[in-house]
């Protein structure tokens, strides 16, 4: 009886997992099948014939190019990984500013930050818009990069804020009188202790850019900025839609974020074990 | 060498005193116990002198150096906290190394000192643990060990000891008391618990809202308290307080303890008395002696009354019973049995009564 439990339960659990992925899976599937298996009726599960086709295509292996998947891919690398690099490091000293100094009008500011994490990106693509073009900088990654830093920072420090707080300041107060600056204290101490929460802080802004979709649509005109989300629509003919290209496109969007995430996971989970105060 | 020195020091947060005024001269190589309930100042001191809370106005000299401008790291002093504040992300090793590193000190010197630290302690075993592994205790002299190997001027301790449980903190206590011996340097140390304060001290400073009360010996301060609050906070369970009337009648003067009690007045009190209708008397419960034969000599008092209470404590029995509406603990240190309700027989050593004023609260000496 209780075997029978056991295994229903796994069934459930296998078919909610089903459920969940199955969105990605059919991407992935499509990825790899022609046009029209991928609009067949009734749904044509397991591909009839695996091809690679439309990857050889973007990434222009047989010398002719559909859609320069690969500066794409470059400019998304490029514009996400700098991006986060600014914000993490601006959200880590505001957040550290927020966790340990007092200063006028802190809560104040602290609220301000959030409230324009609360704007929808999309209502400030106009301005963003005329804004860019009057001063130079539409369809250049500069700007996009800039926009990006500015979405993320509130969001780097409110999260790096939290991480801080948790840890005693009694750390840094310990580690000043053993001899550290306070930069030194910061470095030594509660850097490497904060460092899981940065981590996990720093894969959020990452793949908030990385997908991100709105406003690149409007900053980016050509191949020279484009990022992948917005690289995507140039399937999208004015008749007819290439789903196979789309999927694959959607693949290599896909597969680097989730490597990613689970290159630094580890570090996020092992993280804030404190060892060092009495709990 | 290194003593403290504090001018007319004082803490504010905006109109919270936290520190008022404080003159202190702490000698080289002395024990200075801070002691005083939460609020006191007791903590604020110790971290304006550790370099981690800015100063209102006054001076902070540390080894007749002016240190009032300058970070915590140049002030040469180590401070140990009563969260340990460990570095955990770091072994015993490297926590005790920590500082040196920090001032570039030789890898072989950092290798001796931290040796020389871990042998003192007694953490041979512990060496390549991380502080999640270490129990409590162990926890606490890892942060001592890691302000030994500097050879500060002076120790800072906070409430080291707060959070141990009750046989741990014995242990450490004497563990403390011997480092100093060994160490010989000057040991600044702020607790609530008078016990502590007691035990470890060369010299206690009690404090009240920012203010010192008494500076002195241990023994000092325990048998000439100068006010009611010193009397009540040093002493386990605290000296009994009461209430009392004076009558003068006929060249005589008489204290009321209760109820048709009247107890003669010593004579080198009496002329403090004059004019003074009412007095705060002290008696400590060990002074207050359940006898069972009147034995007194002529300076003693002595009078009887029904107990409310007995709790025995093995080596002696606390008897619990109400003078003036107030209740009043007394030590009977050879125990026979009593029981509730009982008429027991008081004796009062009168050299060992303290007497307060009511307005002011101050000892009448």
């Amino acid at each position: 009886m209780k075997k029978i439990k056991k295994i229903a339960f796994w069934f459930l659990v296998l078919f909610l997992l089903i459920l969940v992925c199955m969105p990605g899976i059919w991407i992935f599937i499509s990825a790899f099948r022609p046009n029209p298996e991928i609009l067949a009726k009734p749904a044509n599960w397991i591909p009839d014939r695996w091809t690679i086709y439309e990857f050889t295509q973007m990434f222009s292996i047989s010398g002719y190019v559909s859609v320069p998947a690969f500066k794409y891919l470059m400019n998304s690398v490029i514009i996400s990984s700098v991006s986060t690099v600014i914000a993490i490091t601006i959200g880590m000293m505001g957040g550290y500013a927020f966790a340990r100094y007092n200063f006028k009008g802190k809560n104040k500011i602290f609220l301000g930050l959030m409230l324009a994490r609360a704007v929808p990106g999309i209502s400030l693509s106009l301005p963003l818009f005329i804004l860019f073009a009057k001063i130079g900088i539409i369809n250049t990654s500069f700007g996009v990069i800039i926009v990006y830093v500015a979405m993320n920072v509130p969001f780097t420090i409110w999260l790096t804020d939290g991480f801080f707080r948790q840890i005693p300041k009694e750390m840094s107060e310990v580690a000043r009188t053993d001899g550290c600056t306070r930069l030194q204290a910061f470095w030594n101490v509660e850097l490497p202790l904060a460092g899981p929460g940065i981590g996990a802080a720093a894969i959020f802004a990452f793949l908030l850019s990385w997908n991100e979709y709105a406003l690149a649509s409007v900053l980016t005109r050509t191949v020279h900025s484009k990022t992948l989300p917005i690289g995507m629509m140039d399937y999208l003919d004015e008749f007819t839609i290439n789903w196979a290209g789309m999927c694959a496109i959607a693949v290599v969007m896909i597969v680097p974020a989730v490597i990613l995430t689970f290159i630094v996971q580890k570090h996020l989970v092992s993280g804030l074990t404190f060892g060092g105060v009495k709990g | 060498m290194a003593n403290v020195d504090l001018k007319n020091l004082t803490k504010k947060y905006g109109e919270v005193i936290a520190v008022q005024n404080m003159d202190l001269s702490i000698p080289h190589n002395e024990f200075l116990v801070l002691v005083g309930p939460s609020g006191c100042g007791k903590s604020t001191t110790l971290r304006m002198i550790a370099g981690l809370e800015e100063i209102t106005s006054g001076e902070i000299y540390i080894g007749d150096q002016l240190v009032n401008e300058k970070d915590p790291k140049d002030r040469n002093v180590s401070m140990v906290f009563q969260n340990y504040a460990l570095y955990p992300h770091m072994t015993v090793e490297e926590n005790l190394g920590f500082s040196l590193k920090i001032a570039k000190v030789d890898k072989n010197e950092i290798e001796t000192r931290v040796k020389e630290a871990v042998q003192i302690l007694g953490l041979e075993e512990l060496q390549k643990r991380k502080p999640s592994q270490l129990s409590g205790g162990q926890r606490q002299r890892v942060a001592m060990g890691r302000a030994i190997v500097r050879r500060p001027d002076a120790f800072l301790f906070d409430e080291p000891l707060s959070n141990l449980d009750a046989k741990l903190r014995t242990q450490m206590r004497t563990e403390i008391k011997k480092l100093h011996q060994k160490l010989k340097t000057t040991i600044i140390y702020v607790t609530h618990d008078q016990v502590e304060a007691m035990t470890l001290a060369d010299r206690i400073i009690i404090m009240k809202d920012g203010y010192i009360e008494q500076i002195g010996s241990p023994i000092e301060v325990f048998n000439k308290p100068v006010n009611v609050f010193v009397a009540t906070f040093i002493g386990s369970p605290p000296m009994n307080i009461l209430t009392c009337d004076i009558i003068s009648k006929d060249q005589k003067v008489k204290i009321k303890i209760d109820n048709e009690i009247y107890l003669d007045c010593p004579e080198n009190f009496k002329d403090l008395f004059n004019n003074k209708s009412k007095v705060y008397l002290g008696i400590r419960a060990e002074d207050l002696k359940p006898v069972e034969k009147n034995t007194i000599d002529n300076n003693d008092w002595f009078f009887s009354k029904e107990i409310d209470l007995a709790e025995p404590l093995g080596t002696e029995t606390q008897l619990f019973f109400h003078l003036n509406g107030k209740e009043i603990i007394s030590r009977m240190y050879n125990p026979y049995p009593v029981s509730i309700g009982d008429k027991i027989n008081f004796q009062i050593d009168t050299s060992k009564i303290h007497f307060f004023d009511i307005d002011t609260e101050k000892t009448l000496f």
